[in-house]
């Protein structure tokens, strides 16, 4: 059942990752298409930091950080239990994806936030 | 079940088998992008989580970094990117909706000569692969011609 419920929630956070992935494609890598401004002004320091000053984004962004890392980091656990490991290694990888993403996720988070609470000249 | 329990045959193939066991089908090669592709994906997300937390170093090294992700080698990168992002996620429609069971026919006698369910999916998988090439090819073109 466990098992069961981990892959259902790696399948439900597929929509949300197509969403939140998509727009931050269209914002970050295809604005000239999406916006009307070139990608460097889209990706320079103060236009970001506006940008991350916005409820929205910061709950957006924390979203897509949680859906893509868990659908990712759960993919690449699947991928190393297929290898003929003991139990003990089985126990290890888990663990060991489980702490490097939650890692991975504070830090994420981290800077979402730095960027939401940054003062300029503070 | 312990896969590590001795067999009396030896047929592990290990990595190799990803690649070839044999003939394999088309779905199977999808099958080996969608590992590879996310693989990288989440390689990548993760570095990019790493590159993104340089912006605590100021703007110059923001900057610096902008600059550096201009250049062509990066902008290739950029592209196969998208191009990984773009694969994975038009198949993984296609699994979502093998698992459940659109595409396939309906049930029946297991008459001579026998129809499988991966041929009667087929057609959709060509589809999709198709969207997926047209996406990837109008992505490109916006990507290095804007």
């Amino acid at each position: 059942m466990r098992e069961t419920r981990l892959w259902s929630l790696h399948i439900l956070v597929i929509p949300i990752i197509a969403v939140l992935l998509g727009a931050h494609f269209a914002l970050m890598h295809y604005a000239p298409v999406f916006y009307g401004v070139s990608v460097e002004e889209a990706r320079n320091f103060e236009t970001m930091i506006e940008r991350g000053k916005s409820v929205a984004q910061l709950v957006l962004y924390i979203l897509l950080l949680a859906a893509g890392l868990y659908h990712g980091l759960y993919g690449m656990r699947g991928i190393l239990r297929e290898l003929p490991l003991t139990p003990a290694l089985a126990k290890l990888v888990d663990w060991g994806i489980l702490l490097f993403g939650l890692f991975i996720f504070a830090l994420g988070t981290y800077v979402t936030w730095w960027t939401f609470s940054f003062k300029a000249g503070g | 079940m312990n896969s590590n329990k001795p067999t009396a045959y030896n047929n592990r193939l290990g990595l190799k088998g990803w690649v070839y066991a044999g003939r394999y089908t088309f779905e199977r090669y999808l099958y080996l992008g969608h590992r590879l592709s996310g693989m990288g994906l989440i390689a990548y997300m993760v570095l990019h989580i790493i590159e993104t937390a340089n912006r605590m170093r100021g703007v110059e090294a923001w900057q610096g970094l902008m600059a550096l992700f201009a250049s062509w080698p990066f902008k290739i990168i950029e592209y196969l990117l998208f191009a990984a992002a773009v694969f994975h996620a038009m198949n993984g429609v296609r699994l979502l909706l093998t698992e459940l069971g659109f595409f396939l026919g309906k049930p029946k006698e297991p008459v001579y000569p026998y129809s499988s369910s991966v041929m009667r999916h087929r057609p959709l998988t060509f589809v999709i692969m198709g969207l997926a090439a047209l996406i990837i090819i109008l992505g490109g073109s916006s990507l290095f011609f804007p």
